[in-house]
């Protein structure tokens, strides 16, 4: 069976999430199937600018064809047209453009798939708001398998979605409620679909607090992890955070991640910029709390490793995503405005045995939806159901 | 482990804390005395959160019925046009672009961050209107409804 992954970017050292997904897949199901991965040459998202080089390459028996980005992001150019068809009421033809300087532009890849498409069993899309794939799909649309990772913001509601998400053979959804956004930008139940999320290993014994020590990072703390960014609402968190501070006493934030917003020096608030991913499972395996304040998620990976350690959350309820996961995962608590935030704070300053409960009922909930021997017969049941791919067996995928 | 924790009950249980707070810091403030009664002000709340939800501008009518729109939506993004002719327009868009534009961009982008705001404010209150009509409407038409049954 031959199945290809269609993706902005890919390698071992690009961090994006939808990238990691296709990536942890791919190298899941390559022992089963024949994968090839079609991509650009690109390593970063702003720019697009060719970093690796183009044609075929070999990731721990992955198959990889690398396309040349035919022409950088443009970014001045980009935000102009980006505020024009967000206003609203922009034809179609600027919408498209949208998508095309959205980019990476890799023309080559678009040739790939007219001429060799029909020669995979199924083509799937990773990320519905990038080139690849919006112009993509269309070329092998009876093979075409989407996960679009969306995200209820602006470029979902563009309605150029509402004939690109009736042109897929089949979905691939993180969530439930990206099944339910994507369904109805399509004005349709999407059919054949699978909600899959994404796979973990256990996390395995603590580590050890040593290394959170020699980097001076207290007992307990709150944390954040990931870009510390005004789109992630860190703005927000931190400005919440100070308020609380004020009048109450509070465990530190220790905020992980590179700052891309200027960080208020405060005595409880602690910035570690980038971290290794040993310093990250030590900080993690340790925080009292992960803090998710984004209001825009299609799945929240980092929700999901906190509670693969037990530790509960407090997210932000304006993401649909992130509070229906906490609701179904029982697994922390959320906030819609600051006197929700500081009620939950003290909930979780309060109720210590409760809060345990929580990450543990978090860490139940990653066990019973998101470890691999869950995740990967979803997708192989998704694809047995595609006409184009009938030599997919019905045995269980070995783990 | 002690037994499960719900977190609908306790978000239930904080919401009820931060209304009650919330509806005390209004009514200390000179909000309406009808809000002194708790499932009032959680109708009204919930009216408007249904309004602050409805995140999609195609789902309101307003905007159909105020017509063109540039004679009331707020523009967030710059246009560079010139009336000239086509030289002359390259060259001064080219001018007003590569030239003028990074000299105040500092300003367009401080100016744009609060358009967006209004504008996001503008939608909210259409939002809100097109609730309290709708339900209006239906109250008005539950009470043709028992008037008639009365006669």
């Amino acid at each position: 069976v031959k199945l290809a992954f269609v993706v902005q970017r890919y390698g071992a050292d690009i961090a994006g999430g939808s990238e990691l997904h296709c990536r942890d897949l791919a190298q899941r199901l390559s022992p089963r199937y024949d994968i090839t991965v079609l991509t650009s040459c690109a390593r970063d998202y702003v720019s697009w600018a060719n970093a690796y080089p183009a044609g075929e390459s070999s990731d721990g028996g992955v198959r990889v064809i690398r396309f040349a980005v035919s022409r950088p992001r443009h970014v001045p150019e980009f935000s102009s047209l980006s505020e024009e068809v967000f206003e609203g009421g922009a034809p179609h033809e600027r919408q498209e453009e949208w998508f095309r300087q959205n980019g990476p532009q890799v023309p080559g890849l678009l040739d790939h798939l007219r001429q060799h498409g029909r020669s995979y069993d199924a083509v799937l899309f990773w990320t519905f708001r990038y080139y690849p794939s919006f112009f993509g799909v269309p070329l092998v649309r009876d093979r075409a398998v989407l996960l679009p990772t969306a995200e209820d913001d602006p470029a979902v509601h563009l309605d150029i979605t509402e004939d690109f998400f009736n042109t897929p053979a089949a979905f691939l959804f993180l969530t439930p409620e990206e099944q339910k956004l994507v369904s109805a930008r399509a004005g349709r139940t999407l059919t054949p679909s699978a909600v899959i999320g994404t796979g973990l290993e256990p996390a395995g014994p603590s580590p050890p607090r040593d290394l959170l020590r020699s980097n001076d990072i207290p007992e307990d703390y709150l944390l954040y992890l990931g870009r510390v960014d005004r789109n992630k609402g860190c703005h927000t968190l931190l400005e919440y955070f100070q308020e609380y501070a004020s009048t109450s006493s509070v465990i530190p934030l220790v905020l992980a991640g590179p700052a891309k917003l200027q960080i208020p020096k405060h005595d409880r608030i602690r910035a570690l910029g980038y971290v290794s991913d040993e310093l990250r499972a030590a900080l993690l395996a340790h925080a009292r709390l992960l803090v998710v304040p984004s209001p825009y998620e299609s799945l929240g990976i980092a929700l999901l490793e906190a509670w693969n350690h037990g530790v509960p959350a407090l997210v932000n309820a304006r993401c649909d995503v992130l509070r229906e996961q906490v609701r179904r995962a029982n697994g922390g608590l959320h906030y819609r405005s600051f006197n929700e935030f500081s009620g939950a704070l003290d909930y979780f300053a309060s109720h210590p045995e409760e809060s345990r409960v929580l990450g543990a009922q978090g860490l139940r909930f990653v066990e019973r939806e998101y470890r691999w021997q869950t995740v990967l017969p979803k997708i192989e049941g998704l694809l047995r159901s595609l006409p184009t791919a009938p030599a997919l067996g019905a045995a269980p995928h070995p783990i | 482990l002690a037994t499960d924790v719900s977190v609908d009950a306790v978000m239930a249980e904080l919401h009820d804390r931060v209304h009650r707070q919330l509806r005390e810091r209004l009514l200390l403030h000179g909000a309406s005395s009808a809000l002194a009664d708790p499932a009032v002000f959680a109708e009204v709340e919930q009216l408007l959160q249904s309004a602050v939800a409805l995140g999609d501008a195609q789902a309101l009518l307003l905007p159909e019925l105020l017509g063109d729109r540039d004679s009331w939506r707020l523009r967030t993004s710059m246009r560079f046009d010139s009336h000239r002719n086509a030289q002359a327009a390259a060259v001064i868009l080219f001018v007003k672009r590569r030239l003028l534009m990074p000299l105040v961009r500092w300003l367009f982008e401080y100016s744009r961050n609060n358009f967006e705001r209004q504008q996001r404010v503008n939608h909210i209150l259409f939002a809100c209107v097109q609730e309290l009509a709708t339900e209006n409407a239906r109250l008005r038409r539950e009470v043709q409804a028992l008037s008639q049954n009365t006669r």
